[in-house]
């Protein structure tokens, strides 16, 4: 209070009303304890009466249920041409719903934007299955077709791909893009259960485009390291297009590594090391 | 050890965190696990550096040695000086099968062939990045290590980044990049700012773009919290659409750390009361110039709060979209500058 | 032009509506949630940036009882966008259902004349302008009391007085410093 004071009339005057304040916000708060109190009470007697609703009703379905257990499918045959309506509403409902699913998954995912003025195309990836990373483009559509912006990595060669690609067919070239964004993301994806599955081998190289990629593998007889260098030349393919490998002692045996050769060629890196340890070539 | 590389030493010692030092120093390797336990770390820097320099001296380093030290404590910290971007352009049909020995190689090849006195040291960073440090001499004197210059390239990606360049050597670093790249050309990519990594991220689109799709995005969830029956936003509707265009233009969730965006107009002064500059030929040139501690947040706020109007002047937005903060803006005339970025309205 | 009006709707029992208009929306939404934890009547809070209000909220809109704009006097856009959204409010409104609030009156940087401006531009509208500190809780507090005291009267939950009675008390008056022509 005497620290009030000292700051004058006004001062003392915000003193009393935070004051007031307070004291109002504690007989308030009591207050609303004691409602919410009686209220958890009340509820708590409606749930216990619900609850014995509820068992009676049930009780009561399975006896009814018991009763005229076969008597459902006589009622069908009786409205059999309703029953085919049904038949046929649920069919259609079935395909509309296909349409959708073909809409989201198989077909591209179209939005127009800015008052119909321009396209706003998804392209999702996947591989093997799982669901990958989303890409937009957002396009143009007048004087002419033109992407306007994009969340396209700089290093998918998009400009190049448009060139190639006629202005006038959007879908030739969104299928390219997107097989080249599907190649991509698969090959990212590889490399990352490469380095997850794989902790014997070791991978020495790569970059943002993932299309090259040097692994370090060794041999079961003295743990010999050798170097395999896998090629992704063509940027839309999630295989790789050249396989080396690369050993500082000796030449290793012939045979056994044109077979790895060829598996590493025909199937994805991460399964074919797999296939190679269980062969016996590598640890 | 002789003069140039005690000075380095010193230097470098200087710039690490005290905190940081130790790990910094196991993590270059050439002082032993028995010299660091022999140094006490809490004392101050000029008597730790005495200390290390015996070390250095013990173990018969050189300069090059000490690079190494700066090139470690220059990629943990990158954010201590300007960086710039470049863009290499039209690449060659075996661009895109240049590996790290190659381009190692042929860099180093093409640089020295350049310039007599020069040292080069590349080291591959874990995310894929190859730094290049670059200390330069000329005819006659030892290249100076207290100057370098330091680039940082993804193979394959197109964008270089460049700190602590000066202009004379500018050629001679971008011949080597181009021809060791495989590239036909390097131009400014007109981007520059203090966070490396931020302008990476702006260039290579690693940030969160919004796009208006099918689907309910986290933008339009996120706006539906609960609030209060009692208050109600009149123009929540629109608030609502300002910021979904702000998000389009310039990212959702933490964007890229810019420090500012220029803008140099070249362009006719029109003010209908001001007949005198109006009726003048040559262009009215003036330079605008946005600061920030972070420029791209501060854009989107002034978009969603309204403040700037919406949908989003593209002098602004092409500052995400191009990724770029240097904006020449000149009158739209037919046949003049292919600089035109934009006609001025 | 949509007017804003403030005897088109009926009014709910021991409720009132008060309408906060801020362009930079900085202290509206902390003032917003003071006021509705007031226990002796229910306070309807509505937010807007500028006026005209859009049509469609024109249905469950309540009578507005009193409408609040706040001035940050450090901006010069906030006291534009205020004075603009003055002319969409029906002049019933005028009759003590208007107040003013300004912050950052203490800024340093707030050239006087704006403030001058704003006490001229209350004065002729014989409304109340009050001050408020927009950047601790205390003053937000404080700020919303003030309002409360007044939207309660406005609203009509206040026996024996009105609006037009009590701003007769509370309007904001011109100092003779600023109005007064001077001589020489």
């Amino acid at each position: 209070m005497e620290r009030a004071s000292t700051k004058g009339v006004l001062g003392h005057l915000s003193l009393l009303e935070t004051q007031m304040r307070s004291c109002r916000g504690k007989h308030q708060q009591l207050n609303r304890t004691e409602q919410l109190k009686a209220k958890v009470e009340a509820l708590c007697v409606q749930k216990e009466q619900l609850k014995v609703e509820l068992h009676t009703l049930q009780r009561l379905q399975k006896v009814r249920s018991t009763l005229d257990g076969n008597g459902a499918d006589d009622e069908m045959d009786d409205d059999s041409e309703n029953a085919d309506i049904l038949q046929l509403m649920a069919k259609c409902a079935r395909l509309k719903d296909l349409l959708h699913a073909h809409h989201l998954i198989g077909g591209y995912d179209v939005v127009k934007t800015r008052q119909d003025k321009g396209l706003c195309i998804t392209l999702t990836t996947a591989y093997e299955g799982i669901y990958l990373d989303t890409y937009h483009l957002e396009m143009d559509l007048s004087p002419k077709l033109r992407i306007s912006r994009h969340d396209i990595p700089p290093f998918i060669p998009l400009n190049s791909l448009v060139e190639t690609t006629t202005q006038t067919a959007l879908r030739p070239f969104l299928d390219f893009l997107s097989q080249h964004l599907n190649a991509f993301t698969g090959r990212k994806q590889q490399l990352k259960l490469v380095k997850e599955q794989h902790k014997s081998v070791e991978v020495m190289e790569s970059n943002v485009l993932c299309s090259v990629l040097v692994l370090l593998v060794r041999v079961p007889e003295r743990k010999l390291p050798v170097l395999c260098i896998l090629d992704y030349t063509d940027h839309s393919r999630s295989l790789p297009t050249g396989v080396k490998f690369e050993c500082d002692d000796e030449p290793p045996n012939f045979e056994q590594w044109k077979k790895s050769c060829r598996i590493l060629l025909e199937r994805p890196v991460h399964k074919a090391l797999i296939t190679m340890k269980s062969l016996g070539c590598i640890v | 050890m002789n003069d140039p590389g005690k000075c380095l030493l010193k230097r470098v010692i200087r710039r690490i965190p005290a905190n940081m030092l130790k790990t910094t120093l196991s993590h270059w390797g050439r002082v032993s696990d028995a010299q660091l336990q022999s140094v006490d770390f809490t004392t101050s820097k000029w008597a730790l550096t005495e200390k290390l320099l015996n070390i250095c001296e013990e173990n018969e380093l050189t300069v090059k040695h000490v690079t190494e030290l700066e090139m470690i404590h220059v990629i943990d910290y990158p954010n201590l000086g300007m960086w710039y971007a470049f863009q290499l352009f039209d690449p060659d049909d075996a661009a895109p099968s240049v590996d790290m020995t190659q381009f190692k190689e042929q860099f180093k090849f093409h640089l020295s062939k350049l310039m007599r006195n020069v040292s080069v040291k590349i080291k591959k960073h874990t995310d894929e990045a190859i730094w290049i440090r670059v200390a330069w001499g000329d005819g006659f004197s030892r290249p100076n290590h207290m100057k370098p210059t330091y680039v940082v390239h993804h193979l394959q990606s197109s964008y270089v980044f460049v700190t602590r360049l000066t202009s004379k050597l500018k050629p001679l670093l971008s011949q080597a990049l181009v021809l060791s790249t495989r590239y036909q050309g390097i131009k400014d990519a007109n981007l520059s700012g203090r966070n490396l990594a931020a302008l990476r991220n702006l260039l290579m689109r690693q940030y969160q773009q919004v796009f208006s799709t099918k689907f309910s995005t986290p933008l339009a969830e996120k706006s539906e919290n609960i609030s209060n029956p009692q208050i109600e936003r009149e123009q929540a509707e629109s608030a609502t659409k300002r910021h979904q265009m702000a998000c389009e233009a310039f990212g959702d969730g933490v964007l890229p750390q810019l420090q500012s965006a220029v803008y140099k107009l070249e362009t006719k002064f029109r003010d209908h009361n001001n007949k005198t500059m109006t009726d003048r030929e040559e262009p009215f040139k003036c330079i605008v110039k946005f600061t920030s501690t972070n420029l791209l947040e501060s854009l989107r706020h002034c978009a969603s709060s309204g403040i700037a109007s919406t949908p989003v002047t593209p002098l602004l937005s092409s500052v995400p979209v191009k990724g770029r903060n240097y904006f020449v803006i000149t009158d739209n005339v037919p046949g003049s500058s292919s600089q035109t970025n934009r006609p001025q309205k | 032009m949509s007017l804003l009006k403030p005897f088109s709707k009926l009014p709910n029992i021991n409720t009132a509506s008060i309408l906060l208009v801020e362009s930079e929306e900085h202290l509206q939404q902390s003032l917003a949630d003071v006021l509705v934890e007031e226990s002796s009547i229910t306070v309807n809070v509505r937010l807007a940036k500028s006026l005209p209000l859009p049509k469609e909220n024109d249905k469950d809109r309540p009578r507005i009882d009193l409408v609040v704009f706040i001035i940050n006097l450090s901006s010069e856009q906030s006291f534009i966008s205020a004075e603009a959204s003055l002319k969409y409010l029906d002049p019933g409104y005028f009759l003590g259902k208007v107040c003013f609030m300004v912050t950052s009156a203490r800024s340093a940087a707030v050239p006087t004349e704006r403030m001058d401006a704003v006490r001229k531009l209350a004065a002729s509208l014989h409304s109340p302008l009050l001050f408020a500190e927009h950047q601790t809780s205390e003053g937000v507090a404080a700020a919303a009391e003030r309002l409360l005291g007044i939207l309660k009267v406005s609203a009509g939950v206040v026996p024996m007085t009105t609006a037009l009675y009590l701003s007769n008390l509370t309007r904001c008056t011109l100092p003779t410093d600023i109005e007064q022509p001077s001589f020489d």
